[in-house]
């Protein structure tokens, strides 16, 4: 055989195997990874709207997805907001839950972040930040209380405290809740919310 | 998000060399001298900016309207790898002072994983095409400004005494530490 | 092949010519994935996993391979076995493949895994390409470990997870971060010279 004859025959059938290898592995491992996607978002909704029992997607777009938690008899019993926007360092991922008329939050789980470990990275901690979030008055735009208070008492129902040494981190979760509200808002003033709701996937 | 900021965070904040240790290699490699560190930066820059816009390309025309993502790896380093010959023997034909600065870099730039990390980086977060070709440009860049600083130290580093043990590479990442410390001043700026 | 020279084979990539202190190979994952012990492992089974199955098919082969396509040929091998450690890990490890992000794909262009098909799997046995694999890979996941524990230990007083600094210990949460990264591996790197300048004045 010619020495260009089997560079092509080699190449092309290493090509050949490993692609149908790949093919392989990509058709057993795929229906899997999506799962793994779905669950993930099924888990968010469940922790942020509770009461949750199954959730389908209500609206979507880049940077902004709508999802409704039905309870056991199949009213809707709350919102989930999936959002992301601009960090201290990168994009934050989050959910926020509502109940029905987008008046009251229920919970916030924040779903990706890169934020400085022990300082920024602070807003995934429950005990520092993701509890003012619970129950808090969202009618309105919600708003920072800076210095931090001690006690969640003090704050009045649309605050949220501050994590100290990470105001930058907190304003930026307060942006992307802020206007995601809003945007949600419009959107259902629009009518653009989907009635017939797609189940997540 | 917006150009600007992706701009700007690809350069300062989120700055390949100092931030997600791609292009290691090269950084420690090529940047005894400002010269040669400068025309590697340049070289990097371009090969980059080409590269975002052919691995979107690929992505979306290719690889995510027939569901192929599992040749996304496969088909990205393959794409480089041609793509840096292709560039070399383009400016060669085009411009030989401009192969004369950049040519013995060019080579080095197929194995550098800050090309291979941009593909990957920028289909993982679903840029869009402009999105993409300014999160490569910004890169590139980023890349240059990392590269040329170290340069400039380590050519005032040759004069200083160095202990024997830290001398070459140790040394030359302990300044790079210093440097991305430095370079956290940058981060929350696009807030 | 005596069992003394695949000893051999081994140990050589434990310290003599351990891809990341002495050969310098390898550092981008190095330091990207050290900031905690099992994303530091994860990283390491991985490229163990690529390298020794990338040396294996080589190895088998490198007598049909064509001298001028060799270097086309291993990169689609070892991209192929990159593509089934990255969908594995992300089917069965998501957490893990999430935070790992982009790295895992970027085993690609590790140069310790193309050096090895180069310098050492084109050339040799399979018996012995498979001892070389496994000896580059327990180098490499050594200096992973020991640089992701230095690395969590300090700047986060847990190892693997688990609290082992008591209440009393401040993390240097600069360690977890890029700076730490850098001014670790390049102390580690110093080290690895002295010990070496030691032994080989012993001698």
């Amino acid at each position: 055989m010619k020495l260009s004859t089997r560079m092509v025959v080699v190449l092309t059938s290493i090509g050949l195997l490993s692609g149908s290898f790949l093919a392989t592995v990509g058709h057993l491992t795929k229906e899997r990874i999506a799962l793994n996607k779905q669950r993930e978002i099924e888990e968010a909704i469940i922790q942020v709207v509770p009461g949750t029992v199954s959730s389908q997607r209500l609206y979507e777009e880049r940077d902004l997805s709508v999802y409704g938690g039905k309870n056991e008899e199949g009213n809707l019993v709350g919102f989930a907001i999936h959002a992301s926007g601009i960090g201290f360092q990168d994009k934050i991922t989050l959910m926020l839950g509502t109940n029905t008329s987008l008046e009251r939050t229920n919970r916030l789980a924040i779903l990706d972040q890169k934020e400085t470990p022990g300082l920024g990275a602070k807003i995934t901690d429950r005990d520092s930040f993701l509890k003012y979030w619970e129950n808090r008055d969202c009618s309105g735009t919600i708003s920072l209380r800076k210095p931090a208070v001690s006690a969640a008492e003090k704050l009045l129902p649309s605050e949220i405290n501050t994590i100290t040494g990470a105001t930058i981190s907190s304003e930026a979760v307060l942006s992307i809740v802020n206007s995601s509200l809003e945007q949600v808002r419009e959107i259902i003033k629009e009518g653009k919310l989907s009635s017939e709701a797609q189940d997540v996937n | 998000m917006e150009l600007v900021a992706i701009f700007i965070s690809a350069i300062l904040i989120n700055n390949f060399v100092l931030y997600y240790f791609l292009g290691i290699c090269p950084f420690l490699g090529v940047s005894k001298k400002i010269d040669s560190a400068f025309s590697m930066g340049l070289a990097v820059t371009f090969v980059m900016t080409i590269t975002a816009v052919v691995s979107w390309v690929i992505n979306h025309w290719i690889l995510i309207p027939h569901e192929l993502d599992y040749l996304k790896i496969v088909s990205f380093i393959l794409v480089i790898a041609s793509l840096v010959q292709l560039v070399e023997m383009f400016i060669r034909k085009i411009s030989p002072p401009l192969y004369q600065a950049l040519g013995i870099y060019l080579p080095l730039i197929t194995t550098n994983c800050a090309i291979m990390g941009l593909a990957l980086l920028a289909a993982l977060r679903d840029y869009g095409f402009a999105e993409t070709v300014i999160f490569g440009f910004g890169s590139g860049l980023g890349f240059t400004l990392a590269i040329i600083i170290m340069a400039a130290i380590r050519e005032q580093l040759d004069l200083a005494d160095v202990p024997a043990p830290l001398k070459g590479p140790a040394i030359a990442l302990i300044v790079a530490g210093i440097m991305a410390l430095a370079f956290m001043g940058f981060v929350g700026m696009i807030k | 092949m005596s069992t003394k020279a695949a000893g051999q084979e081994f140990i050589k990539g434990l310290w003599d010519e351990n891809p990341v202190f002495r050969q310098l190979l390898g550092l981008c994952p190095t330091l990207a994935v050290t900031g905690a012990v099992i994303n530091g492992l994860a990283m390491g089974l991985a490229t163990t996993f690529v390298l020794i199955f990338s040396s294996l098919v080589v190895s088998s082969i490198k007598k049909l391979i064509p001298s001028q396509v060799r270097i086309a040929s291993y990169i689609v091998i070892i991209a192929t076995f990159v593509t089934v450690a990255d969908r594995f890990l992300a089917a069965f490890f998501p957490p893990i493949s999430k935070s790992l992000g982009p790295y895992i794909p970027l085993i690609v262009v590790n140069c310790i895994i193309l050096g090895r098909q180069e310098a050492y799997s084109s050339k040799n046995t399979v018996g012995r390409s498979l001892m070389d694999a496994l000896g580059m890979s327990a180098g490499f996941v050594l200096a992973l470990l020991i640089l992701s524990a230095i690395r969590e230990i300090l700047g986060a007083g847990t190892f693997f997870g688990y609290q082992v600094m008591g209440a009393w210990f401040e993390p240097w949460i600069i360690m977890i971060l890029p700076p730490g990264a850098f001014i670790t591996l390049g102390i580690l790197l110093a080290l690895a010279l002295q010990i070496e300048r030691r032994t080989k004045s012993r001698k």
